[in-house]
């Protein structure tokens, strides 16, 4: 398959605690293809940062380690890189922005010597023509007096500025992925929508594939065309955005589509919920990972975690109980066709 | 100056606040001279009936979250009036304030902040009974027990600390404390923003259940459309420290009219990939309150803004669905 630029084969990513080892990640698997947006959606701790640090080989160290696995970029496996080379992939081919901007830059640095600073380290150009270039990046980005912002520092940007800036930075050497991890969480909503759009631009315009990760439901379904949901360390369901949507078959995805308030719920109607919470990493339930919140459990759930299982091609979900599930409630999603008419 | 009217015309409001105004002073310059405001909150008037949810609204910056500390009291706000069952509270001072402390309580967004990590939960939902002076300590234990019963904790979280519990725990052990004192209007200070989807509607449903046992009045801040919708009975929009429109959760959804709340509604990403969304996408940023825009402030973001909007001040309208306009100002030119 050549128009797939990534894929993640069996990944299994570990750190070591005080308390012993915890993994993280176990036993992920996925494919971005060409120009693709692949979502990635779980809650904190459900690993869907780690994978990206993983892929990125950005893991803390020397805590955390990829134990298993493959992670192909076009072909080459990036977990037997050496450092040197994973310095010429990061920035390069893959590009990455991170969820808090004002992090994610160095605020005693001018923007143009950060945003120079990427260009002069992957390519062979002038300094001259680098500050051409960030200028211009920055145009594309959607800001205003780019050549002036050069000058400036960070904390003189706005939130959703430096976002942009970020996502300058990532994409100035036209990397073919982006990785975005929480890209809008920190940004106020009308924010979100600006920025959203600048990433679908860009794809658009440059041909890159997204890896997106977030834990909204709502970023997902506009952005992705496939979907990998995680809870605990483990895929749960993977599949199109439109099969995860209209026909969700884990339970675990069953339940946060049906746990989120929607604009046409009845207000003040009780919400679906998801008893209890998520286990700790260390001490994870021998057979399924959901096994203690679902409400569809049976004696065999507790004994093996249950391996992904192929619904359709493409669709794929780890639960034993998936046959039943799909013949017997509708998904969670079909109740959300619901039009905002205050601005058609 | 109107009003945001309550739905329930004949039923005495529990909050009315009028016209209240919180400036910041902006320290400037080597002698630290006071030479500007921030307006963070500039004029808002609306009111609570007993029961009720009002939903507030707005991006970061807008003034929501001061404008809650100002009816709880823990700012002075600088004009305006605040009315509590009647009673003016806006410029009361430390001693006549206690009793109304008991019936106005607040939820923090990040319960980890709110919460005294060096006190165990018994001493956390303790305390507003000591300050109170109510009950001896027996009492006061079994009331504890009861408070943990009630938001769904174990009796033996008791002799455990705040760093025990989950994000969603210590949400409801800060809720626990809210309603200690049997309040009857509660702040809830984006109380779900930190949360986990999933755990999110464990918290909604609670304060849902709570209200309507206790018939508690909510005044519900969230950036979150979505869930301030789900839990209003009337939500109000905020922007630049006014309130720009305001009405029934469902009529604001349906038929907002200013180009601002579109523009918000717009850019709610819908968990559904079928969804066409219709973009209004606002270009640039909130303008800092200190420097606000003339005439209308929306007028520097607003698609539809037209030239007068640049210096005439738009008001809220009197009708039941109000707005704060020019466009619908019939009397401008």
């Amino acid at each position: 398959m050549s128009d797939v630029i990534l894929s993640v084969k069996n990944l299994v990513t570990e750190f070591s605690t005080d308390e012993g080892r915890v993994r993280a990640v176990d036993d992920v698997s996925f494919d971005i293809k060409a120009g693709e947006t692949l979502g990635i959606v779980g809650e904190s701790g459900c690993g869907k940062s780690v994978t990206a640090l993983s892929i990125m080989r950005l893991l803390p160290q020397p805590i955390g380690q990829i134990m298993g696995g493959e992670i192909l970029l076009q072909g080459e496996n990036l977990v037997d890189m050496s450092i040197e080379q994973m310095q010429r992939v990061r920035g390069a081919r893959i590009g990455m922005v991170f969820q808090e901007p004002m992090t994610a830059l160095n605020p005693v640095h001018t923007i143009g010597r950060q945003l120079t600073e990427v260009i002069l380290l992957h390519k062979k150009i002038s300094k001259e023509k680098a500050l051409k270039e960030g200028i211009a990046m920055l145009d594309k980005v959607g800001i205003p007096a780019p050549d002036i912002r050069m000058t400036e520092y960070p904390h003189q940007l706005s939130g959703g500025m430096r976002q942009r800036v970020v996502i300058a930075m990532a994409l100035a050497c036209q990397p073919s992925l982006l990785i975005a991890d929480e890209p809008t969480t920190a940004l106020d909503v009308t924010i979100q929508a600006q920025i959203l759009e600048l990433i679908k631009e860009l794809q658009k315009e440059m041909g890159m594939s997204v890896l997106l990760i977030t834990h909204d439901l709502g970023v997902i379904a506009e952005t992705s065309a496939s979907v990998v949901v995680m809870y605990a360390g483990k895929v749960a369901e993977r599949g199109s955005v439109y099969e995860i949507f209209d026909s969700p078959t884990h339970p675990y995805t069953r339940g946060l589509l049906e746990s989120i308030p929607r604009l046409d719920t009845e207000p003040k109607s009780k919400l679906t919920i998801i008893p209890g919470m998520v286990p700790g990493l260390l001490d994870m339930p021998k057979g399924c990972r959901f096994e203690n919140r679902c409400r569809y459990r049976k004696d065999s759930c507790l004994l093996a975690p249950p391996a992904a299982e192929t619904i359709s091609e493409g669709h794929e979900v780890a639960c034993y109980e998936w046959r039943e599930l799909k013949t017997s409630v509708g998904g969670g999603g079909d109740s959300a066709n619901f039009k905002l008419s205050a601005v058609a | 100056m109107s009003v945001i009217p309550l739905q329930n015309k004949k039923v005495e409001p529990l909050l009315s606040v009028r016209d209240l105004k919180m400036h910041f002073p902006v320290k400037e310059g080597i002698f630290m001279r006071t030479g500007k405001f921030n307006k963070a909150v500039d004029g808002v008037s609306f009111d609570i009936a007993p029961g009720e949810t009002l939903g507030l609204v707005g991006e970061s910056g807008c003034g929501k979250s001061t404008l809650g500390r100002c009816i709880a009291r823990l700012y002075q706000p600088t004009a305006g009036e605040i009315s509590f069952e009647g009673q003016d509270i806006a410029k009361l001072g430390r001693k006549p304030l206690m009793p109304f402390r008991r019936d106005i309580q607040m939820i923090f967004q990040d319960p980890m902040e709110s919460l005294n990590s060096r006190h165990t939960v018994g001493q956390i939902l303790e305390e507003p009974f000591q300050v109170h002076n109510i009950g001896n300590r027996e009492s006061r234990q079994k009331r504890v027990k009861e408070l943990l019963d009630l938001v769904g904790l174990p009796a033996r979280s008791v002799t455990r600390y705040p760093f025990e519990f989950s994000g969603g725990q210590r949400q409801r052990i800060g809720i626990a404390r809210s309603i200690a004192l049997n309040p009857k209007l509660i702040i809830c200070d984006e109380p779900v923003s930190a949360l986990d989807v999933s755990i999110q509607s464990q918290i909604l449903n609670l304060l849902i259940d709570l209200q309507k046992e206790f018939n508690l009045s909510y005044l519900f801040i969230a950036h979150d459309l979505a869930v301030v919708k789900h839990i209003s009975d009337r939500i109000a929009i905020m922007y630049l420290g006014k309130i720009v429109e305001s009405g029934v959760g469902e009529s604001i959804y349906r038929t907002a009219r200013h180009p601002y709340t579109q523009s918000l509604i717009s850019a709610i990403p819908v968990p559904d990939p079928h969804h066409v969304a219709h973009r209004q996408i606002l270009v640039g940023d909130v303008p800092s309150p200190i420097n606000p825009p003339s005439g209308c402030n929306f007028h520097t973001r607003c698609p539809q803004a037209m030239e007068v909007c640049k210096q005439v001040v738009p008001h809220l309208s009197d009708e039941a669905q109000p707005v704060s306009c020019l466009l619908y100002d019939a009397s401008k030119p």
